[in-house]
C-alpha cells in the first residue's frame, strides 16, 4: 500500500504520499503521547515525550525491516505469505539504504518528527492550529494537483511553476502554506470571514448573501469549463447523487423513515425511461428481435411519466411498509429494493426488461444535434434538475407538510396524537422522496444509454444513505457536499486501485467521528445529537 | 348539560391484566373532571383508550354524539380531542411556536401543491396558523410567547408543561385531556395551573379531564371527581364525597388504615 502511495508526488521530488501517511501516523503518535495525561498527573516535557514515542514507533518499523531481512537471509521470504512485503516497500522505508543504515535513518528521522509533534504542544494555540491548518491544506491541494492544474491552465494561467508531475513543486508548496496561513491569520484578525468580507467595498450587510450566491452560481457554472471532460463526468455523477440524496433525505432526513432499498426508485427511473425511449422499442413492436429502430417516446415526455410511475410506485409499496417502524421498516425496505432489481432481471419479464442484459439503445435527450450526451451538457442538465429537486426540497421543508414530518421523525405517537396521520404523511414522504429520485435514474440511462440491473446493486442504495448521514440527516446543503465528498472523492482516487476504498472507509470514520451530526448539519437535527448526549451525560435524571 | 365525551362498560385487559374493567365515564361541556387512583389504577389506560392510542375490548365510546369506537388518535384530534402526556413528549427539536403549529395541523389543508407555489391560501393559512398558535402561548402571559423561537428542549420544566397545554389548545379541541399537569411542579407554579385551569373552561371553553395526584389541585379545580382503582371505578362525586369515601381511603391507605380512621 505504501509502495503504491509512493507513486503518487505531493511535492515532485521532495515528498510522497506514502512517507507522509508514515510521517502522519509517527507524528500522530507522538502528538498524542506527548500531550497533557487525562488523569491529571504532571504533563510531560513534550519535545522529549515525543521524541521518545516517534524514535519508539519508528523503531517498530525498524523491527519490521529488520525481521524481514534477516528472515529472508535465512531463506524464508516473507512475501510469500505477506504479498504487500515487496523488495519495493523495502527500499522506501530504509531510504534506499542498507537494512541497519536504513533502520537508522528511520528512528531518527522518527525522534525527529516526534519531538516536532511534541513541539506542538508547546505552541500557542493559535500557531498549532494555524500549522495544522497549513499542513493540512498543502496535503489536499497536493493530492488534488492534477485537477488542480487542469483548473488553473482552464483559466489560461501558467501552471507549471505550480505543478509537475502530479505533484505540487516547492514553489507551488510555499505558495500553498503561505497563502493559507496568512489567509487564516487575516481572518481570524477580522473576527471571521463573513465580517472580513462585509469590508470589501460594495459588500454590506445585506447583500452579503447575495453576492455569496452569485460568486457560487458562477463557479457552478463555469466549472465545466475550467476542468477536463473526466471531472466533468465525475460532476454528473456527483449531480446524479445529489438528486438521489435529496430525495432520500425527504425519506430518512425529513421524515425519519430508514430506507435501505432506495435503490428500487433509481431502478424505478431509469428502466422506465429506458423502456419508453429505447430505439429497440419495447413498446411499439411485439418481436423484440425485430427492433423497431424508434422509441417509444423522447426523453422530455418520458420524464414526467417516469416521475409518475415512480410516485404511484412510492405509494403502492409505502402504503403496506410503513405500518412498520425502525429496524423492521429498514429490514422490509431493503427487501423490496432487492425485488425490483430481481424482478428486473427475471426471464418473466425478460420481454420487457431485458433480463440480466437490460434495455439498451437508451436515445440521448433530444435534439440529437445539441448531442446533450458530451459531460459538460449533460452537467448542465443535471444541475438543472438538482436545482428544481433542491426547490422542492427546501420549500416542503418549510411547509405544514415539513412541520408535520418533523413532528413524526421526532416522536410518532405524539405527532398522531396532535392530529397527523401518520400513515398518509410516512406514504407522502416515500413517494415524494421516490419520484425525486427516479429523476436521478432517469438520467443515468439517458447518459449510459443503457439500463441494467448490474447497475441497481444494495451498494448504491448504501451510498446514497451515507450521503444523507454523513452530508447531515435532513439538510439539504449537507447532501451537496455530501455527494461531493462521498462520490467525487473516490472517483478522483481511482489512480490508486484497490487501496481507494481504505481511504474512503478511513473517511468515513474520520468525519463521523469528528463530526456525528454531518458535515453540514440541519439545525434540528443537531440538536437532537446534542440533546442525546445530554441526556446520557445527566444519565437518568431526565429521563425519569 | 349534554354529555361531551361519554364511556360505558370499557374495558382493556393486557395479557392476564386487566388494566381497565367496565368502566362508566362521562364528561360534560364546560366541566372539569379530576381523575385520581392510585398508581396503577389504570388512569393514564384509560386516557390511551378515550384517545384512541389502545383499543378497548369492550364497551361503547361516544364523543360528541358519534360512536368513536376504532378511531386513530389522529382522527381524534380532528372531532376535537387532545391530551397532554405524564412524561412531557414535546417535539423538542422544534422551536416553542413550531410545537403549537403542529397542533393546528388537524384545522388546515395546505398540500403539496400549496407548499411547492406558497400561493395565496397557503399564505394566508400559514399567517392564521401563527397567529393562532401564538395566541394560544400568550394564554401563559410571559412564560412561553417571548420564548416562541427557541427549542423546545431549552425550556425550564414548568414551562415545558406549559407548552403541552398550550399544544393541545392549538388544535382547537372541544374537550382536554390533562395527565398529571401538576407533577414537578413547585407550590406557586402549580398556584398558577390551578388558575390557569379554571380559565381554560372559562375564557376558552374547554372541557377538561384530569389526572392528578396532587389532591389539592384536584380539590380546587375539580367540579367532580372519579376514583379508579384496579381498573375499576369505586367512586364518583364531588371532591368531598369521593374524600370521604371508605373505599377511596382504603385504595390509598391500605384497609387497617381505613379502620382506624373510623371510615
Amino acid at each position: 500500500m505504501i509502495e503504491r502511495f509512493n507513486d503518487r508526488n505531493v511535492v515532485t521530488g521532495i515528498i510522497q504520499l506514502g512517507l507522509i501517511l508514515l510521517i502522519i501516523t509517527i507524528g500522530g503518535f507522538a502528538y498524542r503521547a506527548s500531550g497533557r495525561p487525562k488523569d491529571g498527573t504532571a504533563p510531560p516535557e513534550p519535545v522529549m515525550a515525543g521524541a521518545v514515542a516517534g524514535a519508539a514507533s519508528g523503531a517498530m518499523v525498524a523491527l519490521f525491516v529488520i525481521v524481514v531481512t534477516l528472515l529472508a537471509e535465512a531463506g524464508y521470504v516473507a512475501r510469500d505469505m505477506f504479498e504487500s512485503v515487496t523488495p519495493a516497500l523495502l527500499d522506501i522505508l530504509t531510504f534506499q539504504q542498507n537494512p541497519w543504515v536504513g533502520s537508522a535513518i528511520m528512528i531518527v528521522m522518527a525522534a525527529g518528527v516526534g519531538g516536532l509533534a511534541g513541539y506542538a504542544h508547546r505552541l500557542p494555540a493559535e500557531g498549532r492550529k494555524l500549522t495544522f491548518l497549513g499542513l493540512g491544506t498543502l496535503l489536499i491541494v497536493g493530492l488534488a494537483a492534477p485537477i488542480v492544474d487542469v483548473m488553473v491552465k482552464g483559466l489560461g494561467l501558467p501552471s507549471g511553476w505550480l505543478f509537475r508531475r502530479e505533484g505540487l513543486t516547492v514553489a507551488g508548496a510555499l505558495l500553498v502554506l503561505v497563502v493559507t496561513v496568512a489567509l487564516r491569520w487575516y481572518l481570524d484578525r477580522q473576527g471571521g470571514f463573513r465580517r472580513a468580507a462585509a469590508k470589501l467595498p460594495g459588500i454590506t450587510d445585506s447583500n452579503i448573501k447575495k453576492v455569496g450566491l452569485t460568486a457560487a452560481a458562477v463557479v457552478v457554472l463555469a466549472l465545466p469549463w475550467l476542468v477536463n471532460s473526466f471531472i466533468s463526468e465525475v460532476l454528473g455523477t456527483v449531480g446524479l447523487y445529489i438528486l438521489l440524496g435529496l430525495g432520500l433525505n425527504i425519506v430518512v432526513g425529513y421524515a425519519g423513515l430508514l430506507d435501505l432499498g432506495y435503490v428500487a426508485f433509481y431502478a424505478v427511473g431509469a428502466y422506465v425511461t429506458a423502456v419508453t425511449t429505447s430505439l429497440v422499442g419495447y413498446l411499439v413492436t411485439d418481436d423484440p428481435l425485430r427492433p423497431a429502430q424508434n422509441g417509444w417516446t423522447s426523453f422530455w415526455l418520458a420524464l414526467p411519466i417516469t416521475v409518475v410511475i415512480a410516485f404511484l410506485i412510492g405509494v403502492l409499496i409505502g402504503a403496506p411498509v410503513l405500518r412498520l417502524r425502525g429496524d423492521y421498516l429498514a429490514i422490509v425496505t431493503l427487501g423490496f429494493g432487492e425485488i425490483i432489481r430481481t424482478l428486473v432481471l427475471s426471464d418473466w419479464l425478460k420481454p420487457y426488461f431485458g433480463g440480466p442484459q437490460g434495455v439498451t439503445d437508451v436515445p440521448a435527450p433530444p435534439p440529437a444535434s445539441f448531442e446533450f450526451r458530451q459531460p459538460q451538457r449533460l452537467y448542465y442538465l443535471i444541475l438543472a434538475f438538482a436545482l428544481l429537486a433542491l426547490f422542492v426540497s427546501s420549500r416542503l421543508k418549510d411547509s405544514r407538510i415539513g412541520r408535520a414530518w418533523a413532528a413524526m421523525r421526532e416522536d410518532e405517537d405524539i405527532a398522531e396524537g396532535m392530529g397527523v396521520s401518520v400513515i398518509k404523511y410516512k406514504t407522502l414522504a416515500f413517494a415524494i422522496g421516490a419520484a425525486v429520485g427516479c429523476l436521478g435514474g432517469a438520467f443515468f440511462a439517458a447518459k449510459l444509454s443503457v439500463a441494467n440491473p448490474g447497475s441497481f446493486t444494495l451498494l448504491v442504495s448504501i451510498n446514497v444513505l451515507a450521503v444523507v448521514v454523513l452530508g447531515g440527516m435532513g439538510s439539504i446543503p449537507g447532501v451537496v457536499v455530501g455527494s461531493l465528498v462521498l462520490v467525487g472523492l473516490p472517483e478522483l482516487l481511482r489512480e490508486f486501485g484497490e487501496y481507494r476504498l481504505h481511504i474512503y472507509g478511513a473517511i468515513l470514520v474520520l468525519i463521523m467521528l469528528y463530526r456525528p451530526a454531518g458535515l453540514i448539519p440541519d439545525k434540528r437535527r443537531a440538536r437532537e445529537l446534542a440533546e442525546a448526549k445530554e441526556l446520557k451525560e445527566t444519565s437518568g435524571v431526565a429521563a425519569s | 348539560m349534554s354529555a361531551l365525551l361519554e364511556l360505558r362498560g370499557v374495558s382493556k385487559r393486557f395479557g392476564g391484566v386487566q388494566a381497565v374493567r367496565a368502566v362508566d365515564f362521562h364528561a360534560d361541556l364546560g366541566e372539569i373532571v379530576g381523575v385520581i387512583g392510585p398508581n396503577g389504577a389504570g388512569k393514564t389506560t384509560l386516557f390511551n383508550i378515550v384517545t384512541g392510542f389502545y383499543t378497548p375490548d369492550e364497551g361503547v365510546m361516544t364523543f360528541d354524539g358519534q360512536n368513536i369506537a376504532g378511531f386513530k388518535p389522529n382522527a381524534l384530534t380532528r372531532l376535537g380531542m387532545a391530551r397532554t402526556f405524564q412524561s412531557v413528549r414535546l417535539f423538542n427539536a422544534m422551536s416553542v411556536l413550531e410545537n403549537c403549529m403542529v397542533g393546528q395541523h388537524t384545522r388546515t389543508t395546505a398540500g403539496v401543491w400549496g407548499a411547492l407555489t406558497r400561493n395565496g391560501h397557503t399564505k394566508a393559512e400559514e399567517e392564521t396558523i401563527t397567529r393562532k398558535a401564538q395566541d394560544a402561548l400568550a394564554f401563559f402571559g410571559d412564560r412561553l410567547l417571548p420564548r416562541q423561537n427557541d427549542l423546545a428542549s431549552d425550556l425550564a420544566y414548568a414551562d415545558r408543561r406549559r407548552l403541552e397545554i398550550a399544544r393541545a389548545m392549538s388544535t382547537e379541541a372541544k374537550l382536554l385531556l390533562l395527565d398529571e399537569p401538576a407533577a414537578g411542579m413547585n407550590p406557586v407554579e402549580k398556584e398558577g395551573l390551578i388558575r390557569q385551569i379554571g380559565r381554560l373552561r372559562d375564557e376558552r371553553g374547554f372541557a377538561i379531564v384530569l389526572i392528578e395526584h396532587d389532591m389539592p389541585v384536584i380539590k380546587s379545580v375539580s367540579d367532580r371527581v372519579v376514583a379508579l382503582d384496579h381498573g375499576e371505578k369505586i367512586a364518583e362525586g364531588t371532591y368531598g364525597e369521593v374524600a370521604s369515601n371508605r373505599q377511596v381511603i382504603e385504595a390509598y391507605l391500605g384497609k387497617a388504615a381505613a379502620q382506624g380512621a373510623g371510615g
